[in-house]
């Protein structure tokens, strides 16, 4: 599977300040770092289909998703979809506030999926497939399992706050999202990882630990593109938590 | 021997539904169902009131009196089904809290009926009727319905309400069923 590589014109990048984007982001050996989708499956086998139309058209119940080694997407084909993703969504609100909760419901969709896949493929095997029903090891398999899945590495760390014993902390200093994006002065509480906290929400709500997740970004001189992923738990998680104790 | 399936969402939408009437020799003869057990009165009297909670007249109570003579258990009307399933949905809950484990067997108990359950990680529930012990089976039927409907949620145009009309899902679902139950 080859697409041709055909840079973007910078006018397109709307949203993410044009004067930022140095061309080097966008050469072809800039790409090796990449994403492994976990729909990626569907994709390739469309592409592969559609250059063998005599073959009778497959369901998606023929085609196995228990693949990752040739599931993985290229990092510049997904920022392209994503910055695509982020003017559509741009064109349709009246706010920062407004567009990040649209990123989020756009992740949660994303992040509905991983979960399902992501259990199936580790547990699928087993004689009696587990569920995790205690917060931390749900934590940690978001900061691990999803994270490689989705982004093709850990998170960098997981915080928990001194204040507010509900809130927890994901932190990525260099989230792969985020690397050919560059938010406008003008819009600078803008985080466009509001699509990976859409994740976690999911996730986190599938596992049954109804969360409000949002992102902030929080650059340090060394990681300019730090992001943390705050995740407030609702109040029901930490009762329970306790009686499981 | 018929065995009732229900998909239901997080939020207890049922997305799929399927009864299976099997083929395999009853096991009944050896282990009769509950209500054979018991004393006539007893399961015609449970019926009087299922009759009257879920507000049907129509219902005859020889349905339970003949029990394993005509279709077993197929006599029973479809909503008195519908609403052990959901009635078991309580017993899911509890156990699924405590209990990690996706494969919930025998989670509850209504007259012939045994409820056993399949919770996903992502919280949709499969809850299965069946009126004699075959944990094994079940748990290979439970497998293949958790890998078509895992297929089927990540279907782009899949929501999580949106009930699942897929013909070839059913097909699947019919051919795991006759496979395993």
């Amino acid at each position: 599977m080859s697409i041709g590589y055909v840079p973007p014109p910078p006018s397109r990048f709307s949203v993410l300040s044009t004067s930022s984007i140095s061309s080097d982001h966008f050469s072809p050996t800039n790409s090796s770092p990449r994403f492994s989708l976990a729909s990626a499956p569907s994709i390739n086998s469309t592409l592969v289909g559609s250059s063998k139309p005599s073959q009778p058209r497959q369901s998606i119940y023929d085609r196995p998703i228990n693949k990752t080694r040739t599931a993985e997407v290229s990092l510049s084909a997904f920022s392209f979809l994503f910055s695509e993703m982020i003017q559509y969504t741009q064109k349709r609100v009246s706010g920062i506030n407004d567009l990040e909760r649209r990123l989020n419901a756009l992740g949660y969709r994303v992040g509905l999926r991983v979960l399902e896949l992501l259990a199936w493929r580790s547990e699928s095997a087993s004689k009696a497939p587990k569920r995790e029903t205690r917060f931390l090891p749900a934590l940690m398999f978001v900061h691990t399992q999803v994270w490689r899945a989705v982004f093709a590495k850990q998170a960098d760390a997981i915080e928990k706050s001194v204040e507010n014993p509900d809130e927890y902390m994901i932190v990525d200093n260099d989230p792969p999202l985020e690397r050919h994006i560059s938010v406008p002065r003008d819009m600078s509480t803008l985080s466009c990882s509001s699509f990976a906290a859409g994740i976690v929400e999911a996730v986190l709500d599938g596992l049954n630990f109804p969360a409000r997740v949002t992102s902030h970004a929080t650059p340090t001189a060394q990681y300019p593109h730090r992001v943390t992923i705050l995740i407030k738990l609702e109040q029901e998680v930490l009762a329970r938590e306790e009686v499981l104790k | 021997m018929s065995h009732h399936l229900f998909l239901l969402s997080p939020s207890d939408t049922p997305l799929y539904s399927l009864t299976h009437y099997s083929t395999k020799p009853a096991q009944a003869a050896a282990a009769s169902p509950l209500s054979a057990n018991l004393p006539t009165w007893s399961t015609s009297a449970f019926a009087g009131t299922l009759t009257a909670l879920s507000g049907a007249s129509s219902m005859t109570q020889s349905h339970y009196v003949q029990g394993s003579g005509v279709k077993m258990g197929g006599g029973q009307d479809r909503h008195v089904i519908q609403m052990i399933a959901n009635a078991s949905l309580d017993a899911i809950e509890d156990v699924m809290r405590r209990d990690g484990a996706m494969y919930l067997k025998s989670v509850d108990k209504f007259n012939e009926w045994t409820v056993s359950a399949f919770v996903t990680p992502g919280n949709m529930k499969f809850i299965l009727l069946h009126e004699s012990k075959n944990d094994e089976g079940i748990r290979l039927f439970f497998h293949d319905v958790w890998e078509l409907y895992v297929k089927t949620a990540l279907n782009a145009f899949h929501t999580a309400h949106s009930a699942i009309r897929s013909p070839v899902f059913d097909t699947r679902v019919r051919a795991s069923a006759k496979k395993h139950l």
